[in-house]
């Protein structure tokens, strides 16, 4: 493996995507996105739940073709994963659903 | 809220409908709500005030259908119509106007390619929450309708009164400008970004 020493961040960080792409997929994937903002809606939309089954189709094909696609989709596939289980949930207040029910009562 | 009064439940009915298919989402109203007005006091009093107007419109409301949905549509509407106006926070920018300018194709996703996906899985939850309190409410509120709180496009284009089209529209910029806050923190933070030194 050749020395990664003298290159910019950029570069090495740049480097180290190209590595594990290698490693993740043989196939060759374009570097360039011809309507980036559709695509990344598209993958957005599949991500979501909202394309059903033919949308698993669409996104292998996109992830196996077009590395923006497998690089948008792999961030936005940790943006919801950090979302889901990182946010803060507030605890709601013990009296809020005695202090409803209550309310409840007075108008019955 | 539907205007038509599909039926007339019994009293036995109505403590059913409220005990069992509302009560059950008040942490996920509560958490609503104190994403919208971030302040306790405020999300208790919108919570409260959504679970009686859902009391006294229970005959429009179809037993076994999206209990949630129908309650998450009435607190955006109490937050739109009375917590807005007396927020103390300062005039708000227009709405129309945040939609135009993030219509625009400027704002693109370019920007923000060099976020890193092991960059956001190495990010603390407050700073995941702090960037999603920094969002415009009407770009909050579908980041958190869809990723917080599990909606389908359906259900959230219901709940917002929007198109489902613009439904999807907005989340995308809504993520769009997620991503550039997360950037900004992970610049701060040191994480690895791609920015050149």
């Amino acid at each position: 493996m050749p020395s990664t020493w003298g290159m910019t961040r950029k570069r090495r960080n740049n480097y180290r995507i190209r590595m594990e792409m290698n490693q993740e997929s043989s196939g060759q994937r374009k570097m360039e996105c011809s309507d980036v903002n559709k695509c990344f809606e598209l993958l957005e939309s599949i991500l979501d739940g909202e394309m059903g089954d033919p949308g698993k189709e669409v996104l292998k094909e996109k992830l196996a073709k077009c590395q923006p696609c497998f690089e948008h989709f792999h961030l936005e596939q940790a943006i919801r994963e950090v979302l889901k289980n990182k946010c803060t949930k507030q605890a709601v207040p013990n009296e809020l659903a005695k202090s409803i029910r209550e309310k409840i009562q007075e108008v019955k | 809220m539907s205007e038509v009064q599909r039926r007339k439940y019994s009293q036995e009915e109505k403590n059913s409908i409220f005990d069992g298919e509302f009560m059950p989402h008040i942490d996920s109203m509560y958490n609503f709500a104190y994403r919208l007005t971030f302040d306790e006091d405020d999300a208790k009093d919108l919570v409260q005030d959504t679970y009686l107007k859902a009391y006294r419109f229970i005959n429009s409301f179809e037993q076994g259908t999206n209990a949630k949905a129908w309650l998450f549509r009435i607190l955006k509407n109490s937050f739109i119509n009375e917590y807005r106006k007396k927020s103390k926070q300062p005039a708000k920018v227009d709405y129309q106007e945040v939609e135009t300018y993030y219509n625009s194709d400027d704002v693109d996703f370019r920007g923000t390619t060099d976020l890193r996906a092991e960059s956001v899985k190495d990010m603390l939850g407050d700073e995941i929450s702090n960037a999603l309190n920094s969002l415009a409410v009407d770009f909050r509120t579908v980041i958190i309708l869809c990723d917080l709180e599990g909606f389908t496009y359906e259900e959230m284009a219901k709940i917002l009164d929007i198109p489902i089209g613009t439904v999807r529209s907005r989340l995308h910029r809504a993520r769009n400008l997620l991503k550039e806050k997360l950037k900004g923190y992970a610049q701060h933070m040191g994480y690895d970004t791609e920015e050149e030194e």
